[in-house]
């Protein structure tokens, strides 16, 4: 039917029953990515939100500051975000109103992971990870599926161009497929580098990254920004 | 008592016009008849000692419970009207599970007494929903715990209010035992000297002659967590007292 484009013509519309579908999600793009070093974190990500084709704006970071030492990378569908940003909010300022102290970065991570699986039937559209430091003082980086599942990690790249990252990460951070290599600690400047860098390769192929990067590094003194220009195209 | 019987000892919520909730304080009278519970707290850990009232030689006495496990880090000992304290543990228990489910990390003491003195005052005489309380609890609580501020004592009443001491006695013999604790207590006291003294204080106020089968101990330090005193261990306390 739809071949020979005969349903086009209303003489030959069947009457039948019509399907109204729900869409309850778009897709809005981003990238985040995160890396633990020895006393530091640093959390990055593009600031372009984009549906299809279009660029809504250039100017949207996914960061987000929740304590003094925790930071939340988010991005996916924009008004989970939103909501899921926004009930975090509440929940870390009703945990410090109840237990008169701050949340520490893996009693967000595991808040966030039973709060994304309350929603395991209609999930938050979020890809999260949080980054920040651990009771030592480390760095600590926790990786997130949309219902939930998390794990701590060294480094972890989301969203649209985390399959792009992640290789990068695995082999200039992880030292994977190299032989003969010296394992030294990363240090801040190498981690910020490297940020940039794999950022820019991804801006190149991936049409929902682009436009600038925001980078947070956490440390005992507080969360740092930076922006980086991207290619805007 | 019937002499001073007005009418606002009817209603369990209604103040008198000098603003007193008589059925409330009745409830706290109500401990002075349970048997004495201690508890010290020292930098090392905290200690709970308890009386078990063994009325007849035909009581098993290890079926007398008066020390339980809040969770690992805390313990809870009890005055008053024992069945009562039931509702009370069972929601300290459920709320650390909940937090260590949703926060992986154990609940602060403070916390804990928190929500157990949430639902110290949710009591009335409607019986819109069931499971809701018609009197106030008839029974006081020692919460002992470590945390990230370290070994800690609260003392919560039935009125629901809770505060921190260093040493704490309820019960009957709860007056002549907090005057005691005061003249021991000291901030660099160790625990076992802590396990020493509420054993002695405990002796001093009991009916009965002190032994390893009536009183319950229980310490929660940074090693043991919280741990019941076995038949050994407390005749090892007891017998240099």
């Amino acid at each position: 039917m739809d071949i020979l484009q005969i349903n086009q013509t209303s003489d030959y519309k069947k009457a039948g029953p019509l399907q109204a579908h729900f869409n309850p999600y778009s897709y809005n793009g981003g990238t985040v990515l995160a890396i633990a070093g020895e006393n530091f974190s640093v959390i990055a990500s593009d600031t372009r939100l984009s549906e299809g084709f279009s660029i809504h704006t250039r100017e949207n970071p996914k960061t987000y500051k929740l304590t003094d030492t925790t930071v939340l990378g988010a991005c996916g569908f924009h008004g989970d975000v939103l909501t899921l940003t926004k009930v975090l909010d509440a929940r870390l300022k009703i945990y410090e109103q109840d237990h008169h102290k701050q949340m520490t970065t893996g009693a967000v991570a595991a808040m966030l992971s039973t709060m994304l699986y309350h929603r395991r039937f209609f999930p938050y559209y979020v890809y999260n990870i949080v980054a920040g430091l651990d009771d030592e003082g480390k760095g600590c980086v926790y990786s997130f599926d949309p219902v939930g599942s998390y794990e701590r990690e060294a480094y972890r790249a989301g969203g649209s161009a985390s399959a792009m990252l992640q290789p990068l990460l695995d082999n200039q951070i992880g030292f994977k497929n190299q032989q003969g290599v010296t394992r030294i600690p990363l240090s801040r400047e190498k981690a910020v580098n490297l940020v940039k860098d794999v950022f820019i390769s991804a801006a190149e192929r991936d049409i929902y990254t682009g436009d600038s990067i925001l980078i947070n590094v956490i440390t005992k003194d507080g969360v740092t920004d930076e922006r980086f220009p991207l290619r805007r195209d | 008592m019937f002499l001073t019987r007005s009418e606002y000892d009817r209603g369990v919520n209604t103040f008198s016009p000098e603003g007193r909730l008589f059925q409330v304080e009745y409830a706290i009278e109500a401990i002075k008849l349970g048997s004495t519970a201690i508890g010290i707290q020292t930098n090392e850990g905290v200690v709970l000692a308890v009386e078990k009232r063994v009325t007849s030689p035909l009581i098993e006495p290890s079926s007398i419970e008066k020390i339980l496990e809040v969770d690992n880090h805390i313990g809870c000992a009890m005055s008053g009207l024992i069945a009562d304290s039931r509702t009370l543990i069972d929601k300290a228990r459920v709320e650390a599970q909940n937090h260590w489910f949703t926060f992986n990390e154990k609940m602060s003491v403070e916390s804990v007494t928190q929500a157990v003195s949430n639902i110290a005052l949710q009591f009335g005489d409607d019986d819109a929903d069931p499971g809701v309380m018609s009197r106030p609890f008839g029974v006081a609580l020692l919460f002992a715990g470590i945390d990230d501020k370290g070994p800690q004592l609260y003392h919560i009443d039935p009125s629901g209010t809770f505060i921190q001491y260093d040493a704490k006695a309820i019960g009957s013999g709860s007056e002549g035992a907090q005057q005691a604790l005061q003249e021991v207590y000291h901030k660099s006291i160790t625990l076992k000297e802590a396990c020493k003294a509420s054993l002695t204080i405990l002796k001093q106020v009991m009916e009965e002659k002190l032994n390893s089968t009536n009183v319950e101990m229980a310490t929660v330090t940074p090693e043991k967590m919280f741990h019941v005193c076995t038949k050994e261990e407390l005749e090892e306390v007891i017998k240099d007292i």
